[in-house]
């Protein structure tokens, strides 16, 4: 790793200040940049820390509210979302391990913009926004528009402050990933369903961003690309399998 | 340009200069000579690296020290018995080569502060982040069982 | 045996007595060489070739060089100046210390930064370029059988190990040995038999990915070295540094404590040689430690490709065999050709066949290098072997246990060498699998999307022979003792294997044994510890050590007039007149074993066989082709268990990496040798929720009785059956015949849509 400065501003302004500097980049968990740092891939010369902004707090009550900087623990553990939404305590039992859902932040996972990772899938079906502070003040978006392709954002010089997510209701939602190697990889697929006045499917893994489709036609026409996880026609099809079992799951969900 | 930190390290008040791109665990091992927390797949992936840091689990390869100032860190050597979770590990066989079972043993203490009576399940999801090439795997899932009840023994 | 009423009355072996090391491993202060460091110790970190064949026209380091911090950068110019020639390996010197005149494969070490800062060498690294005059490359280990590209021009033979010292200079070929066996005439008999079965597997280039990766530290003076590594060949580490150096054997030190596992990486030579004239270079210990990544670019296991026909006659008996096996050596000959001879001979299987061609070849390609894995070359053999017994039986509509039991070598029956089978439980192990795997009742293979399937794979192993070991065991004033070998404990639980032996022997408790880890400067010589010897050979010269130790005790109590049972401190001070001294015993342990003649034919192959079968039963998804084992059941033969509860973990242990190499790993190249997934990311080992819902893991009772107290190793054993199991099984869930390794769920799928 090449060397860098470590700032931790207790300001969001003083924060969007530090992160001018040419190549800077925010710290939340860290488990994705430490990844990316010692593989060379980016090397920061600044790195902000962005745990003294005080955005830890979930707060439910009708929607759910959670700070960017909630772990992915606090997230799990937290019983007002098991109640009002079991599907996003489900699927962070899955998500990565323990130990990188102790530090990892639900503003870091959804800033990575890595299509593999479940948790923008999910919160974009589940109709979540997400609020961004940038220097010009403060704007929401759902969280599918966050994404411009891999690892991209629309981010403008701005940092997610806090993610907010619709009552669930009675709707049916589920997660489903699909992986096709050891139980703990990457996922080649992922899809995530809300069923109940207008559907929201989103499918993530395969493609290169969080898509929205209307249903199992609109999956042809899906841009995929084969890997490691397997060929474009095999994932193309574990597509169509996993969206009906995803809308099965919906379907019986209780509540 | 190193930093003095400072924090507490399996109970005592220590400190280090710390570069900013070094990890907890290289400071730990090159500062403390303390070696049971490794770097193996360098990824979070296989916990060998497992350090607990204000009593959650993390994996040091991917911790910066200077994170850890003021905070409270526990390794696998703290302590001065072993405690019910090391017995169950040596009672059960549960390791062969040993270089995956401290960052196995912290996890399964963390997993059982959580989850006093885990079945199978719970300990398989709880510990999936923890990798053991000599596939110890069964004989673990055992010693974590034998460690929960004898922890609702004491 | 009788037993005097000494320190136990107790029995030793078999006794799952706990690791003699378990309070250091649950503390995390068991020491590693990962963990070493030295006053003044500089950390290398290597540069490594971005070209998978090339002629090195240009290595640039001036920027590296000038990095503050750096304290040398280092190429092959400079290892010349220390070691003039500077090749080594097991097999063949063929593998430079650090690439000479051509890079030939993708992750060739070319030069090392050396600092002592490892940030600081890491960064340096990056800032060497080198420039490539690039060679076309061979990746298939069939195609490099006459492929123009040629990864080495001259072959170097070594004549380090005495089964490798037929090898003849070769020129212009890929063909690193080629094997060939020949019993009766397989050709006219395969025209006879009623029917007639060729099929082709192919397996895939994995790695073994210990959690504690190579390093290896040196230290020197300007006419000593010592080598703290992590490895299991000390004495021939020694010896083949030595050997570079030019220095006696007495010069050179090589110091191993505990290994974060092996699995077959950490042998011969991998960074030894390097760190030592690294050392002797700076004048100054030098560690280098690899990533997980980098492993990848050290050793792998051999992928394979295997032809094999055999003639059965109308009731189901396997009258001829042909096996022709092509193993990708990668660029690097390692210890590849033994893989290829030794595994080759066991290539038709257990089975009782009349007339076999063997013909096995081991093949450089321009990918990392491959060698010693768990199974040394034995479950690629099974891997088809046990493929085509399963095709041969559905065809034949014989059932697929009865069809290996009608063919099974039998004891006393000549295997394909001629050596008459001993001590080889194949029998009794095929008939533990069925019973364990209910085989007679019918499995409901269900009608819906997910179907249910069995199957089963029995597979046997020779030990490679002859190799020596030596142990010596000291019996200290005040009764304790301590054993000296240069086994290395990698988790298979071997310091505490010595010390049961020893302690039956001695009447002692195994817990209050101590046993010195490997320092050349203190225990005596040892092949190495790989394919499984270590129980049998080294538990065997232990036991003569301590039986040495024992009769010199007698002796002394008979001298000084002392009773037979006598306690042991009692001796020594009636010898010396106060808690001084020792006794000690000295044992050495050579196998016999005769060479193979022109026909690949002997009657003294091995000194004991290792059998292995697994039976599984599964639940294939057709939607997905994604596979569940709901029933992993693995028995082995090995002798006596010296201790059972080790023995079971070390089938279970076995298999369990088994699967890993059955479902989830293969090392992915892009179609310029450039290795895609070098890490745990992209690279994915079994972890707990890969499990088996129910594992079973027996030794049927048997008795070696060639080693120590009946026993012989097991580290293997457990590798052998799975991978064909898994495939057997799929074919019976869904009919689909999977012939590749890794079955993954794709493979599956394919074949069902």
């Amino acid at each position: 790793m090449s060397p860098f400065e470590l700032v931790a501003p207790s300001s969001i302004a003083e924060a969007l200040a530090l992160l001018e500097e040419e190549g800077a980049r925010p710290l939340s968990g860290g488990t994705a940049l430490m990844l990316m740092m010692k593989a060379g891939v980016l090397r920061p010369p600044r790195l902000v820390s962005l745990r003294k902004l005080g955005l830890e707090k979930i707060e439910a009550g009708g929607s759910l509210r959670i700070g960017a900087m909630t772990t992915l623990s606090a997230l799990e553990r937290s019983p007002e979302v098991r109640k009002g939404w079991p599907v996003i305590t489900r699927t962070l039992r899955t998500l990565s391990n323990v130990r990188v859902r102790n530090v990892a932040t639900v503003g870091g996972a959804l800033a990575h913009a890595d299509p593999h990772m479940d948790l923008p899938p999910l919160l974009s079906a589940l109709g979540a926004r997400v609020t961004l502070a940038g220097k010009g003040g403060e704007r929401a978006i759902p969280v599918e528009d966050l994404y411009a392709g891999y690892l991209e954002t629309t981010l403008r010089n701005e940092l997610i402050t806090r993610v907010e997510v619709p009552a669930l209701g009675k709707r049916g939602a589920a997660y489903l990933k699909c992986t096709t190697r050891s139980a703990d990889d990457w996922p080649a697929v992922g899809v995530a369903v809300v069923l109940g006045g207008e559907d929201r499917i989103f499918v993530s893994a395969a493609t290169d961003r969080p898509t929205r489709i209307a249903g199992e036609a609109a999956i042809a026409g899906l841009k995929i690309e084969g890997d490691l996880h397997g060929s474009a026609e095999y994932k193309k099809h574990l597509v169509k399998v996993y969206l009906r079992r995803a809308i099965d799951e919906a379907r019986n969900a209780v509540y | 340009m190193r930093r003095e930190v400072q924090f507490k390290l399996n109970g005592r008040d220590v400190s280090a200069q710390v570069a900013p791109h070094e990890s907890l665990v290289e400071v730990l091992r090159e500062n403390f000579g303390l070696y049971g927390a490794r770097e193996s797949c360098g990824q979070g992936m296989c916990g060998c690296c497992t350090l607990v840091v204000n009593g959650t689990a993390v994996s040091g390869c991917l911790y910066l020290a200077t994170l850890a100032e003021g905070a409270r860190v526990d390794t696998i050597e703290g302590g001065t018995e072993l405690d019910a979770v090391q017995q169950a590990f040596i009672e059960s066989g549960a390791f062969q080569c040993g270089f995956c079972t401290p960052g196995f043993i912290l996890m399964t203490r963390q997993l059982l502060d959580e989850q006093p009576d885990p079945d199978e399940q719970a300990i398989k999801h709880y510990l999936s982040g923890n990798l053991c090439r000599c596939a110890a795997y069964p004989e673990i899932i055992e010693a974590v069982k034998l460690a929960a009840r004898k922890r609702r023994k004491a | 045996m009788k037993r005097a009423t000494q320190s136990t009355e107790t029995p030793q072996v078999g006794r799952s007595v706990p690791r003699l090391e378990s309070w250091l491993k649950v503390t995390g202060r068991a020491e590693y060489v990962h963990n070493l460091r030295l006053p003044g110790m500089l950390y290398g970190k290597i540069f490594r070739s971005s070209v998978a064949h090339g002629r090195i026209k240009r290595i640039d380091t001036s920027a590296a060089q000038t990095l503050a911090g750096v304290y040398q950068v280092v190429t092959s110019e400079d290892i010349k100046k220390v070691v003039p020639d500077p090749y080594y390996g097991p097999a063949f010197h063929d593998q430079p210390i650090l690439a000479i005149d051509k890079v030939r494969y993708v992750g060739e070490p070319v030069a090392v930064v050396l600092a002592s800062d490892p940030h600081v060498a890491e960064e340096a690294v990056h800032l060497i370029t080198a420039e490539y005059e690039e060679l076309p490359a061979v990746y298939d280990e069939v195609e490099a059988v006459t492929s123009k590209a040629i990864v080495h021009e001259v072959l170097r033979p070594a004549g380090t190990f005495p089964d490798l010292k037929h090898l003849k200079d070769r020129k212009n070929t890929n063909v690193a040995l080629d094997f060939h066996l020949r019993r009766g005439d397989a050709t006219a008999a395969m025209k006879k038999a009623a029917h007639v079965f060729e099929h082709r597997f192919t397996t895939q280039q994995v790695m073994h990915t210990p959690l504690e990766p190579l390093v290896s530290v040196a230290e020197s003076t300007e006419s000593s070295l010592t080598i703290h590594t992590a490895s299991q060949s000390p004495s021939f580490v020694r010896i083949e540094i030595a050997r570079l150096l030019g220095w006696p054997e007495n010069k050179v030190r090589v110091r191993v404590p505990f290994l974060g596992g092996g699995f077959g990486a950490k042998l011969y030579i991998k960074l030894e040689a390097l760190v030592s004239v690294l050392s002797l270079l700076a004048k100054r210990p030098v560690k280098i430690s690899l990533t997980m990544e980098e492993q990848f670019f050290t050793i792998t296991k051999h992928a394979s490709t295997f032809r094999i026909k055999s003639g059965v006659s109308k009731d189901g008996r396997i009258l001829a065999r042909e096996c022709e096996v092509w193993w990708n050596g990668g660029a690097y000959a390692d210890i590849g050709p033994r893989v290829t001879q030794k595994s080759g001979f066991t290539a038709p299987g257990p089975y009782d066949i009349e007339h076999v061609a063997v013909d096995s070849y081991a093949l450089y390609t321009n990918l990392p290098p491959a060698g010693a894995l768990r199974g040394f070359g034995i479950p690629q053999l099974v891997w088809a072997y046990e493929g085509h017994t399963d095709l041969m039986a559905r065809e034949l509509g014989i059932d697929p246990i009865e069809f290996r039991r009608r063919n099974l070598l039998r004891e006393g029956r000549p295997q394909a060498t001629g050596t008459v089978m001993k001590d080889a439980a194949l029998e009794k192990v095929l008939e533990r699998i069925e019973t364990l795997m209910d085989w007679k009742t019918p499995l409901n293979r269900g009608t819906g999307t997910v179907k249910k399937g069995r199957g089963v794979a029995i597979g046997f192993k020779a030990c490679v022979s002859p190799t020596t070991s030596l142990a010596a065991v000291n019996v200290n004033a005040d009764g304790s003792c301590i054993v000296y070998c240069s086994t290395a404990d990698m988790g298979q639980g071997s310091d505490t294997a010595m010390a049961q032996i020893a302690g039956e022997v001695l009447h002692m408790a195994a817990e209050s044994i101590t046993v010195v880890h490997s320092d050349t400067d203190v225990t005596p010589y040892d092949m190495a510890t790989l394919g499984s010897r270590s129980l049998f050979h080294m538990g065997n010269a232990v036991k003569l050590a301590a039986q040495d130790a024992l009769s010199k005790l007698n002796f002394l109590r008979k001298e000084l007039g002392l009773a037979a049972d006598c306690p042991i401190p009692d001796i020594f001070k009636k010898k010396y007149g106060m808690q001084a001294g020792n006794v000690a015993g000295a044992g050495s342990y050579i196998p016999s074993y005769k060479s193979p003649d022109a026909n690949g034919l002997t009657d003294n192959a091995t000194p004991f066989w290792m059998v292995g079968a697994s039976g599984v039963e599964i639940e294939v998804d057709t939607e997905t082709g994604k596979v569940r084992l709901t029933r992993l059941i693995n028995v082995a033969d090995v002798g006596t268990p010296i201790n059972p509860k080790i023995v079971e973990t070390q089938i279970s242990g076995a298999a369990i990496m088994q699967l890993g190499f059955t479902l989830h790993e293969k090392m992915v190249f892009d179609a310029q040798g450039q290795l895609r997934n070098a890490s745990f990311a992209e690279y994915k080992i079994p972890g707990l929720l890969d499990l088996p819902k129910e594992i079973i893991n027996e030794a049927v009772t048997a008795e070696q009785k060639t080693g120590p107290f009946g026993g012989k190793g097991v580290g293997e054993s457990g590798t052998f059956g799975v991978s064909p199991a898994i495939a057997n099984a799929i074919h019976d869930a869904v009919g689909v015949r999977l012939t590749s390794l890794p079955l993954s769920p794709e493979s599956i799928w394919e074949k069902l849509k």
